[in-house]
Formats: structure tokens, sequence, C-alpha cells
């Protein structure tokens, strides 16, 4: 366990701390929040309960096709925008209007085209991961420094290889910055399709269940959850995204 | 040593505000509102979900007329100028942090991480119970959806910035506060200014999930309320109005981004 | 000549090569949909008989000698606007919803027939936190006051405040679903919270007491939930639609009787909302009062009052006729066909007992 690691525990470790001393000192009720060791009872009873493995299975499932279809549109879209002027102007304004709009305002629509199963949550999820992949690819690529440019010139580069050689290498901090907000906004997303277009299993069950029911163990658990998954989700971005751009300038 | 360093600029990233364009830009909207009408009056699309055009702008109309839509706007502006004044603030100086100290970020990327990928509807029942569910909750949410974006591009676009323009700024002793100023800044600004407007875009997403929960008034208020009632033509008027002003709050970042970017050449 | 078994052999190859497709051109399928979910979205729901046929399986049941059919069930988390919106997109055949929804969907152009009654005088509840001096609606001047608006509750809760001289704008109302409420008087971030039977979970707990209901008080403050069918699907298979409608009588007999209660409470539990809940909120009053399916003139006189109130809440924007709404032709046959034409207690438009 390197030094990184139990650093980066710190803040955690600390709130546990506060938490089980608030408690103890009765300055919460804990009805309203409960002491640790009732979330840890709690935890036991619903991970220990097989039920959460498929519910996690299908979280994670529709989260990765939406993100994947979402995402991969994302790229299209921003490369298009961003290589091409005409593109650019004719797509950008709309683009930067209805990027503002709330994926629940979509609902509806969604719904009259998918229905209301696994391929309308699915939609969902994709549209949220689609904004900021769009804004950081187009960043990425538009903003390719004149000199690189100039020695592809001198090259005489093809356009294509323009692209394939200079353009997307300098672009990758962008676009692993883009995939990676995308992805944290599709796992945000999956859960806000589990809940407006509910049916079927997910890991989002669990705080929706608290919430209805009133249990805070409940809710603090389904917190805890969705926060952990989503940063493992992270981490395996970043290292997928360290391999795939090793160059990237560190000031560190 | 005052020589300023004679650093390649990035070229500007496409904007919003293209004066030229503006015919080209409004060719797409044009495009579809005649889709729209074509499919309204072909019977494609279902009526109650989709309404005609005429409908949604006479329930415009209306709702300017009776100043029930300048209102709603007013609520909802100053709840997304508010937070995310605070958040994009915040995610500034937690992203610079980050991305200067390697320490900092050990302490803070996981938890920053963890706690970013938690839903609205986690929040509020915790937030509910020190913030009260009047105006401070809704802020505090919308500041938390600034937040993310604006602290993971800041640090990404400090982070990218190429070794060797900081060697090169060695070779001419700068200064620490020389080599933010005058070399990580400017080559940062893109990416920044993309977390930032992504920042804003983020703020009008969360105020509809706000204004879900525990709302009165509010463009959000108006989406929620129009589908409850199955008054579709309320909620395309909603996203009407909502995309619009996030196109203006969203353009004026942009022209923020140029005119900061142009002074740094000078 | 081709001997007799292979000539069997590849007629059976041929036959079973268009099988699949004799097989889906003769599949039925059935969509229902109920604007209400279970607990943390589990695909059951409770409160109501036809809660209970899902559950336990009853509609399958009573159809399992038709060719072919395959029953839909759907549950909406989006309660009665979701449920709306996918019958305006064609997406089910049957809904469950309650009065002030589909009034709200009739109003915008959804062509639909009240067939049964599901679920009727469902009181609602007023909650305060556990040291509150509230002890009536009458108190609630100035106070803040928490409902989902727009629901079911919304208009029952105008009509007790109207009784009590009180009108929205004496009090500071807040919008919250059910969950969100429940924390918000846990929390004691409100000073009262009109809602559903969830509330007895918080006053189980020691987090808010329930200070007042409709239970017992005018027949005009509950509210109703009835089934409903799309007018295509019904003028095209009447004669199913005549089949579940008799199932789902039948599920009404059943949960009518007081011998059930236990067993009833227990199928809804299925549902993840506690079964004290359902416990408590039908305590003291027979459950055929709760269950019965007639659609009688007491129970079209409330959708009539439903409608015009709603027009003047401006929750919808035209008047709206329920005279032609309601289609008693099943209720009536399958109360024929069952022997049940006095199993329940009819009710005349004021609310008074009709002697058989």
């Amino acid at each position: 366990m390197s030094a990184r690691f139990w650093r980066g525990l710190t803040p955690p470790l600390l709130v546990l701390a506060v938490w089980q001393g608030a408690g103890l000192a009765g300055m919460t009720d804990p009805r309203l929040i409960p002491p640790p060791a009732e979330v840890a009872a709690t935890a036991w009873r619903v991970l220990t309960d097989p039920a959460i493995f498929l519910a996690l299975g299908a979280s994670l499932g529709r989260c990765l096709a939406g993100f994947a279809i979402g995402g991969g549109l994302g790229l299209v879209f921003g490369l298009l925008c961003g290589l091409s002027r005409p593109a650019d102007r004719l797509l950008g304004p709309s683009f930067h209007a209805l990027k503002n709009v709330a994926i629940f305002a979509w609902i509806p629509l969604i719904a009259m085209w998918f229905g209301f199963g696994e391929q309308a949550r699915i939609a969902f999820i994709a549209l949220a991961a689609f904004t900021p992949v769009v804004l950081n690819t187009w960043e990425g690529v538009a903003g390719t420094q004149r000199q690189l440019l100039e020695v592809g010139a001198a090259l005489r580069f093809r356009p294509w290889q323009r692209l394939a050689r200079i353009r997307l290498p300098a672009a990758m901090p962008s676009l692993m910055t883009g995939v990676q907000l995308g992805l944290m906004h599709a796992w945000l997303a999956t859960v806000g399709a589990e809940y407006f277009l509910a049916k079927g299993t997910g890991l989002g069950g669990v705080l929706i269940e608290g919430r209805d029911t009133f249990d805070m163990a409940l809710v603090l658990l389904g917190v805890l959850l969705l926060g952990g998954v989503g940063l493992a989700l992270s981490q395996v971005a970043r290292l997928g995204g360290a391999r795939l751009a090793p160059w990237r300038g560190d000031l560190v | 040593m005052s020589a300023t360093l004679a650093l390649p600029r990035r070229k500007l990233a496409p904007t919003a505000w293209r004066r030229p364009g503006w015919p080209v830009a409004l060719l797409l909207p044009l495009a579809g509102l005649l889709t729209w009408l074509v499919a309204t009056r072909a019977g494609w699309l279902t009526p109650a979900i989709l309404p005609a055009p005429a409908e949604v702008w006479a329930t415009l109309a209306e709702l300017w007329q009776s100043g029930d839509l300048q209102s709603h706007a007013l609520w909802s502006m100053g709840r997304v100028a508010q937070g995310f004044g605070i958040g994009a603030a915040a995610g500034l100086a937690l992203g610079a942090a980050m991305a200067v100290s390697p320490r900092v970020d050990d302490y803070l990327r996981p938890s920053f991480l963890a706690i970013a990928q938690v839903p609205v509807i986690g929040w509020v029942p915790l937030l509910m119970l020190p913030l009260g569910i009047g105006e401070a909750l809704k802020v505090v949410i919308i500041a938390k959806a600034a937040l993310v974006p604006v602290t993971i591009n800041t640090q990404a676009g400090i982070r990218a910035v190429p070794r060797g323009f900081v060697e090169v700024a060695g070779a001419f002793r700068y200064s620490r506060s020389q080599l933010l100023r005058h070399v990580v800044l400017p080559a940062a600004i893109p990416p920044i200014f993309t977390g930032i407007r992504y920042g804003l875009t983020s703020c009008w997403k969360a105020l509809v999930a706000v204004e879900l929960l525990a709302s009165a008034e509010g463009l959000g208020f108006l989406l929620v309320w129009g589908r409850q009632m199955f008054q579709m033509d309320l909620v395309v008027a909603g996203i009407v109005v909502i995309a619009a002003v996030g196109f203006v709050f969203d353009g004026t970042l942009a022209l923020l981004e140029r005119r900061l970017q142009r002074w740094r050449t000078a | 000549m081709i001997p007799l078994p292979r000539r069997l052999a590849i007629a059976t190859a041929t036959a079973s090569l268009f099988a699949p497709r004799i097989l889906r051109a003769q599949t039925r399928v059935v969509r229902i949909g109920f604007a209400s979910i279970g607990a943390g979205n589990r695909q059951f729901t409770g409160g109501s008989p036809i809660a209970a046929s899902h559950a336990e399986g009853w509609l399958e049941r009573d159809l399992t000698d038709e060719r072919g059919l395959q029953i839909q069930w759907s549950f909406f988390a989006g309660a009665g606007p979701a449920v709306n919106e996918a019958l305006a997109n064609n997406q089910l055949d049957f809904a469950l919803q309650g009065d002030l929804p589909a009034v709200i969907g009739r109003a915008n152009g959804l062509r639909t027939k009240l067939i049964l009654a599901n679920g009727v005088n469902n009181p609602i509840y007023l909650a305060t936190p556990p040291d509150s001096t509230i002890t009536h609606p009458r108190d609630l001047r100035g106070k803040t006051v928490a409902w989902h608006r727009g629901t079911n509750l919304h208009l029952a809760i105008a009509k007790v405040l109207a009784a009590n001289n009180l009108t929205e704008r004496d009090l500071r109302v807040i919008n919250l679903d059910f969950a969100a409420s429940d924390a918000a008087l846990a929390s004691r971030n409100i000073d009262a919270a009109f809602s559903s039977p969830v509330l007895f979970g918080l006053q189980r707990r020691g987090l808010a007491k329930i200070v007042y209901s409709t239970k017992g008080d005018k027949p005009g403050f509950a509210r109703h939930s009835h089934l409903l069918v799309q007018e295509a699907f019904e003028s095209a298979n009447r004669e199913l639609t005549g089949r579940i409608v008799n199932s789902f009588v039948r599920s009404s007999d059943w949960a009518s009787k007081e011998e059930n209660r236990e067993e009833l409470f227990q199928i809804w539990a299925k549902s993840g909302h506690s079964l004290e809940n359902f416990r408590e909120d039908f305590e003291g009053l027979p459950l055929a009062f709760r269950n019965g399916p007639l659609l009688d003139a007491f129970l079209q006189g409330q959708y009539r009052i439903q409608a015009e109130q709603a027009l003047e809440h401006r929750l919808v924007r035209r008047q709206i006729d329920t005279a032609s709404w309601f289609d008693t032709a099943y209720l009536d046959a399958a109360l024929r066909d069952l022997g049940l034409q006095n199993r329940w207690q009819r009710r005349d438009a004021e609310g008074r007992e009709i002697s058989a």
C-alpha cells in the first residue's frame, strides 16, 4: 500500500471520525444520520444478498453501453466541428444552445421513440455522455498549435496525415479529459435513468429504496456505493488513458 | 528579467459568436422547425407529446404577456449565477491546487471523484439536514454541478502544458508567479475555458433537477409542471427559453475567452 | 415414390420453418401499466385489488385458456404523467391511474374509457413534526406546508382547505414528492405535510405525528383510482376486455372479504412498502369500502367534480365531459356472470347508500 493510497484515504477517514464522534456526542439524531455501525450493518445485509451483484452488473452494463454510444457519437461530432469550419458554423450554434437543456426534458421524446425499457435508459445515458465529449474533443482538435501544423506543411502532409499524425495526438489530453467527464456523467445519468425510467434492476435502487422508505442508513449506503463504483470507473479510465497517451506533458 | 517569451499561440477555439456566421447559424434551427411543422401536419408525431409549433408559440406569448416568463427566468438566472459563481471559483482554485501540488492531488482526488459521481437525488436528503429546503440547498447543488468539470479541466489543462515551455521559461529564470502568468495560464486557457463553459451548462442542467425536487418557480419548475400537467407545449416552451438563455450566457463566456486570448497576445 | 417416413420428415421440417411466424402471428400482447411502483423500483405495487392480481398472477390464471396471449405489466416511476405519455404513444392498452391524472390525460386528448374502479375512497393524511401545535387543517394558516402538487392529492387537499375556509394562498406551499416530504418533515424543514400512508412509517419511528385524516370525514374528500382502457384496443378486443374485467372483479371480490385482510396486506407488501402502513391505512373501515369495483352514481359524480375543480384550479385548460367517459357494460356483465350484483354497496350522487 503506497503512500499515495494512504493519503487518498485520509479525507474519508477524517469524515468517518467526525461522523462517529458527532454521533457519540449526541450532536446528530440517529434517525436522521445513523451512526457508522448502523450503516455497516445495513451494508452487510445488502451486500450479502446476491441480488446486489445483478444490480451492479445491470447498472454498469447500461452505463458502459450508453457511454460507448454517446461518447462515440460525441467524438465524431466534436471532430467534425473542430476540423471543419462549415460544420462548426452550421452545427455549432444549435449545439451550444441545446446543450444547456437538462436530459430530464428529453424524456417524453425518448419515451416516444424508445418506449420505456432498456433502450430508453441507454439513450438517456448516451445523451448525458455526448456533451462533455463533444466539447473537449472540439477544443482539443481545433486548438492544435500552429507550429505543429507548420511542420506538417513543411513535410507536405496530406490532410488525413495531418489529422492522424498531428492533430489527434496533440488533442489527446483534451480527448482524455472529455472521455473522463463523459464517463462520469454517464454514471450520474445511469442513476437518473433508473430513477425516471424505472424498470428492471440497478444499483440506484438502493438509494431509491432508501428514499422511498426514509431509511437513512440505506440512503447513506447508496451514496457510498454509487460514489465508490464511480471512483473505480474513473480509475480504470485513467489507467486506460495513461496507456493511450503516455506522452501527455506533465508539469509534475 | 522582463523579456517576455514569444511562445507559439494556440489557435483560437471555435466560439458561438462568429460574427459573419449568423445566417448560417440559423440554418439548422430553421430546418428543424420546418421538419417539426411537416411532422405535425403529416401526423408522424403524437400531438400530445410534441405539440405543433404554433401552440408552443402561443404559450410563449401568453407567458410573456402575463409576466410569468420573465419572473421564472429571473429566478432561474439568479440561482444559476450564484451557483456558477461559487462552483467555478472553487473549481479553479481546486483544479489549480491539484495540478500544481501532487501532494494535494493525492489527498483530494479520490474523495473528489467519489463525491462528484453521486447524483442529485442522493445529495438532497443529506444536504437538506444542514441547509434546509430553501435557496441555499438549490445554490449549493448547482455550485457542485459547476465544480466538477471546472476542477477536472483546470487540472488537466495546467498539467497538459508541455514541459518544453517550462524548461524554456526556466532558462529565462522566470519566477514561480511569472511562470504561471506568462507561460502556464495562457497555454491552459482553452481547456480551462472549456471546463468553465461546460460548468455553466451543467449548472443549467442541475437547475432543472433542483427545481424538480422542491420549487414553485423557475424555468425548471415550468418544465416539470408542464410535464406533470401533460401540457407539453409548456415543456417545449421551457426548453426553448432555457436553450436561448443558456446560449447567451455561454456566448458571453466564449467572448470573454477570446478577449483574454487577445490580451495575452499583446 | 418417396417413402412415408421421409415425407413426414420433410413435412415436419417445412412446417417448423414456418412455425415461428405462425406463432408470432398468433401471439397477442396485452399491455397493462400502473401509475405507481414499489419501493426501490420493485416491479410490484400495492393498495388495490388489481395490484394483488398482478402479484399473485390471478389474471394469467383466469386467462390460461387464451391461446397465444401474453400479458405485459409495467410500473411507472413517473406516476400519472408518465402513464399519460405512454397512453399517448400507444405503448399501453390498459392503465391503472388516479382520478386527477386521468382527467388531465382526457383533457389533453387521450381517448380512453373508464371500465372499473380499483381502489376508491382513499384517504389523505396530514402530518406534522412530533411536538407541533398544529392539530387540524384549520391551524395551517400561515404555515409552511408541503404536498405533491398535480397529483391525486392536490384536489382533495384543496377541498379540505376550502372546508376550513382556507385557500392555497393562506399557506406557504412547497411542492415536494412523497420521499422528499418525508425527509423535510423528519428534519423539521416544514411545518406540515399532506401525504399518503408512507407517513405511518415516520410516525412509527417518532419522526412525525399524523394529526388529521380524511378517513371518516366527508365522502367528497376522498380520492379514487380506476382501470381504464384505450378506446382503440377496446373496440377491437371486446371479448378479451370482458374476460379481463371479469378476472379483476373476482380479484375485487377476494380483496373485499374480511377473512383475507392479513393475507391481502402481505401480498401488497411485496411492493416493498411496509405491511404496517397498509394495515394502518385500512384500519377502521371494511375492505369492501375501498376495494369494490363499482362505478356507481357517487363515483361518477366525484369524477365530474374532479374535472370541474381541475379546470377551476387551472390544472387543465378545457372542460371535460365525464359522463361519456364511463362504460359500465363490462362491469355489469361481470357482476351478472359472477352473481355479485348486490355484493357491494351502491351510493347515490350525494354519497348516501342506496338500498338494493
